[in-house]
């Protein structure tokens, strides 16, 4: 496209020239010269080095573009109706229907700085750092990023007093990070990080509170896509900051392996509407 | 005698020993272990780093 673009300029820039020297050619002969020059120096500068300049421009613009278009497709940007206090720094807008925006910018951000944070701690077979997931949607995500990166991962019922009592069995000994996905749901572990003083880290969505959390990521915390992308892109940064992988295209895993199979119950039970009508008659009776 | 007295990041206040108060590594620099004391966890009061900025949580 900046190629026929910049084309197109130039013929028209020559075609105003072109005009130019004619209208110049009456009035004097040493103005010529100067004009030569300046065709000469755009000839020097519609070299290829500028358009492999270019197109390196446009290659770092267009993964923007798409690494923007992979969180919008996901839906990690959309909030809830509910807006908490310690949310508001983290927001963009609020849509005509209520619905309030969380700030890509900051939570794009936020997901490399967690990678970092944790790449600190990973390693293979401990149980340094413990993800847990009292959602349903937050499953799969969560096994299989222990899986990657072997950590430990909590997604049936959490037994109280694992991070806290040291004579039951499920006791688990050296905890140094706690990963989870949303503080209302996953609050007995929550709490108990906060009694053994081990740091959180949480998923943040705009109808949250920030009490007992060290490290927030603002993101979607409901949807099935943006927690398998969030847990996606954890697990490459990581890969990243560990040197495993070279570069984001080496990752081997797919974003399909990382999001929950589960079909949602609305959509199971789809029924047509003169059984719904029937069934609500029958209700009323 | 000397006892090193650690103190919190978002108040300033020295952090007692019985207190359920955290201590990590800076999460964008890595230099600089941030604490927290209990009150201010509870709260959800901000920290900040002191040689980068960085602003949580
Ligand atoms: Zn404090
Ligand atoms: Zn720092």
């Amino acid at each position: 496209m900046a190629k026929k673009k910049s084309k197109d300029t130039e013929s028209t820039e020559e075609k105003e020239k072109k005009d130019d020297k004619i209208d110049l050619d009456f009035v004097d002969d040493f103005v010529e010269d100067d004009f030569i020059d300046l065709e000469e120096e755009l000839d020097l500068l519609d070299t290829e080095d500028l358009d492999k300049e270019l197109e390196l421009e446009e290659k770092l613009i267009d993964k923007d573009e798409a690494q923007k278009q992979l969180y919008l497709s996901c839906g990690i940007h959309i909030g809830t109706k509910l807006l908490s206090g310690d949310a508001r720094r983290f927001i963009y807008r609020q849509t005509n229907y209520g619905l309030y925006v969380i700030d890509l910018t900051q939570t794009d951000k936020r997901l490399k700085i967690v990678a970092k944070f944790l790449s600190k701690y990973v390693e293979e077979g401990s149980d340094r750092i413990i993800v847990s997931s009292v959602r349903r949607y937050g499953k799969e995500p969560v096994k299989k990023f222990c899986e990657v990166l072997g950590c430990r991962a909590i997604v049936n019922r959490f037994i109280p007093g694992s991070l806290t009592n040291p004579i039951i069995d499920t006791y688990v000994k050296d905890a140094s990070v706690v990963v989870i996905i949303d503080p209302h749901a996953d609050k007995v572990i929550l709490r108990e990080a906060q009694l053994a003083r081990i740091p959180v880290v949480s998923l943040f969505d705009t109808d949250d509170t920030l009490v007992g959390i060290d490290l927030a990521v603002p993101a979607n915390n409901r949807g099935k896509k943006a927690l398998g992308l969030v847990f996606w892109i954890l697990a490459r940064q990581i890969m990243l900051e560990l040197g495993k992988i070279s570069s984001e295209d080496e990752f081997p895993y797919t974003l399909e392996e990382f999001t929950s199979k589960i079909i949602p119950v609305y959509r199971q039970e789809q029924t047509p509407p003169q059984q719904r009508q029937q069934r609500q008659q029958r209700q009323r009776r | 005698m000397s006892l090193k007295k650690n103190t919190c990041f978002c108040c300033g206040r020295a952090i007692a020993p019985y207190e359920a108060a955290v201590h990590f590594p800076c999460p964008q620099c890595g230099d600089v272990t941030i604490w927290r004391c209990e009150r201010c966890r509870a709260m959800g009061k901000t920290y900040r780093c002191l040689k980068c900025d960085f602003e949580g949580p």
